[in-house]
């Protein structure tokens, strides 16, 4: 019971950092509709330049911060000179256009960086694990989770309540009607990719203060995609729900099912997880059902 | 659009569909052989090098085709053929190792192997399109090769999977040098190539076609979807099959990490390049690419003296150049190779009227 409790804790902390790289790329299908495969790569370019700018000695909020404003430069530059072209283009086009984008920014982290794990140093949590009644959890966990939180919650009043985020509601609502009320479609695309790229950044950020980062952090792009499925494509909530669920299931399957079937069960169990929920669900859990001849 | 010479006109819809709609001049039929004996005699003026490149541009080849057929001619887009090909590479090694085929029937047995594990994936194309089956293509890829395949058939028989020299035999033909490899290569080439061709002018490529323009029509005209889809996924598994089948007898060897989603999305980027939707335009893409990649070899083998950083990061150069390559073709020709080599015959057929 207590390694059921304490393999939930943690999923639902990894979960939420998966569940902030999904809202970005939530935020992407939602407003452009764009199906973005390169989530993996923004996550670590924001991860290392976060890490580049810590090793500097830049403090950590800071250097957060300025991931955060790296990410927003790079997303706009990445949405005007890749994606702007692309709009009205097959869907095989466009996945493949972020295809190239994924490798050539992979390509050019491990150009940069290097294959080797880099780790924070000196770290930025405390090392020690705290323990909350029967369970014990590392302190970069619940700091993760913290900062995860805080993200999800300004996005989703961003969203909610500023006039930016609204006219993306609106576009993604009923594009053309957002363009007869006067709204800019070109810059809510621009947004929206910078906006993933800053969410991707602090995800990666987090995800490589738990396990150090190295190009492999990157398999988080892939993993966001059972995430979003099981949350329907373009839902918020569904996202960041979508995200956690994603991640406590992952901790499951690696806790009991990798005793009995042994390998990689917790590397694929979503992906399994999401072929059946496309089976049986397949506009996810708050998707627009659309009713589709196939 | 095809553009006939003048004075060749069919008056048969059997003279339409033809392969060859010309007349034969001598011209042609020079040109022809003399391309044929360059390719055929390649092995006999060249280094092994330049064989080892032109296999692996045969495997390319191979390994597209499917892609091709899936993406281009039926419309289903396939983001993990790459496991089909791993199938059907580990069907043909473990025939030949734990059971003592000869080469020809384990690599029938292994492209049957692909063909109905690309089936058994294609299924979810009953009730998805578009993203969703992308996302079960891609589901595919992990499910088979870093699941089954890494975790368990990888451990039949030993670790490491290897096929000592002279296991791949056919009769009492040893497959067991470059040169052997080459010729094998040409023969699945030519056979896949002129089997698919061909495969697309009958009732099923035709059905496939329908499927791919529009779906909803092809069933109202008496397609039934559900079926040609699937045999769609059983030929490119097949294909896909056929490809890994021969990638073992030139390596003699087999390891998961030859068949990763990078190469899967490699593939897709193959026929983007060289033209969604076109037979020659897997040759092209494949060309291209191959070329690419040994002109930055030899480019990073000259620059690595004075940068010795380049030779541990040559991945990266690889991976650099293919992203800038699809993103490009994206942007600037986005209908591919094929379609400039189209251009460029047509002016060359209206040469002096460029109209």
């Amino acid at each position: 019971m207590e390694t059921l409790i304490q393999l939930v804790v943690t999923g639902v902390m990894v979960g939420s950092i998966y569940a902030l790289v999904a809202l970005g790329w939530t935020i992407i299908y939602k407003c452009s509709g764009v199906l973005n495969l390169a989530m993996g790569e923004l996550t670590l370019i924001g991860a290392y330049v976060c890490l580049q700018l810590y090793l500097w000695g830049v403090p950590f909020p800071l250097a957060v911060a300025g991931t955060l404003v790296v990410g927003f430069v790079l997303g706009l530059v990445v949405e005007r000179l890749a994606l702007r072209p692309m709009i009205g283009q097959p869907i095989l086009s466009i996945i493949m256009i972020t295809v190239g984008l994924a490798f050539l920014f992979r390509a050019l982290v491990g150009f940069i960086w290097g294959t080797d794990t880099r780790v924070f140093e000196p770290r930025v949590f405390p090392m020690d694990p705290i323990r909350l009644g029967p369970i014990v959890v590392g302190q970069v966990f619940l700091w993760s989770f913290a900062a995860a939180l805080v993200l999800l919650v300004a996005f989703v009043a961003f969203f909610q309540y500023s006039r930016w985020g609204l006219m993306m509601q609106a576009t993604a609502d009923d594009e053309m009607a957002a363009l007869s009320v006067g709204i800019s479609a070109r810059r809510v695309y621009a947004l929206a990719w910078a906006l993933a790229f800053m969410a991707a950044g602090v995800g990666g950020t987090l995800l490589g203060n738990i396990n150090g980062l190295n190009v492999s952090v990157g398999f988080l792009g892939i993993l966001v995609l059972p995430a979003v499925v099981l949350g329907g494509l373009n839902s918020i909530p569904g996202a960041i729900i979508g995200g956690i669920i994603i991640g406590v299931l992952q901790n499951l399957s690696g806790g009991y099912l990798d005793r009995l079937v042994p390998g990689g069960v917790k590397d694929i169990a979503p992906f399994v997880f999401m072929v059946v929920i496309l089976m049986f669900r397949p506009y996810g859990l708050w998707g627009w059902e659309k009713i589709e001849r196939v | 659009m095809r553009l006939l010479p003048s004075g060749t006109f069919h008056e048969s819809y059997r003279s339409d569909h033809a392969l060859w709609q010309w007349r034969t001049g001598f011209t042609r039929v020079a040109l022809a052989a003399a391309a044929v004996a360059l390719v055929g005699l390649l092995p006999s003026y060249s280094s092994g090098y330049v064989l080892g490149v032109a296999n692996v541009l045969g495997y390319t080849i191979l390994s597209a085709l499917g892609v091709q057929l899936l993406i281009g001619y039926c419309g289903q887009v396939t983001l993990g053929h790459a496991a089909f090909i791993a199938v059907g590479a580990y069907g043909t090694g473990i025939g030949i190792l734990q059971y003592g085929l000869p080469y020809p029937v384990a690599l029938a047995v292994g492209a049957l192997l692909a063909g109905g594990w690309s089936v058994l994936f294609g299924l979810p194309s009953a009730r998805t399109k578009g993203f969703y089956l992308i996302m079960t293509t891609m589901a595919a890829q992990f499910v088979t090769v870093d699941f089954v395949i890494a975790q368990y058939v990888s451990q039949i028989g030993g670790v490491a999977f290897s096929l000592p020299p002279g296991t791949i035999r056919m009769g009492t033909l040893v497959v067991d040098t470059e040169r052997e490899t080459y010729y094998l290569m040409l023969i699945l080439v030519a056979l896949c190539t002129a089997g698919v061709i061909n495969l697309f002018r009958t009732r099923i490529g035709r059905a496939w076609i329908a499927i791919r323009d529009n779906d909803v029509a092809a069933e109202a005209l008496g397609v039934n979807i559900f079926r040609y889809k699937l045999l769609a996924f059983f030929v490119a598994g097949v294909l896909g099959g056929i490809a890994g089948g021969f990638w073992v007898s030139a390596n003699y060897g087999l390891t998961p990490e030859d068949y990763t989603l990078a190469w899967s999305l490699w593939l897709v980027g193959v026929i983007l390049i060289g033209g969604v939707g076109s037979v020659h335009g897997v040759f092209f893409g494949a060309a291209f690419l191959t070329v690419i990649l040994e002109v930055l070899k030899a480019l990073v083998f000259t620059l690595a003296d004075a940068y010795p950083m380049l030779n541990d990061r040559f991945l990266f150069v690889k991976e650099m150049a293919f992203g800038v390559a699809i993103i490009g073709f994206l942007l600037y020709q986005p209908r591919g190779l094929a379609y400039r080599w189209q251009q460029i015959k047509t002016y060359f057929k209206l040469w002096p009227f460029g109209y």
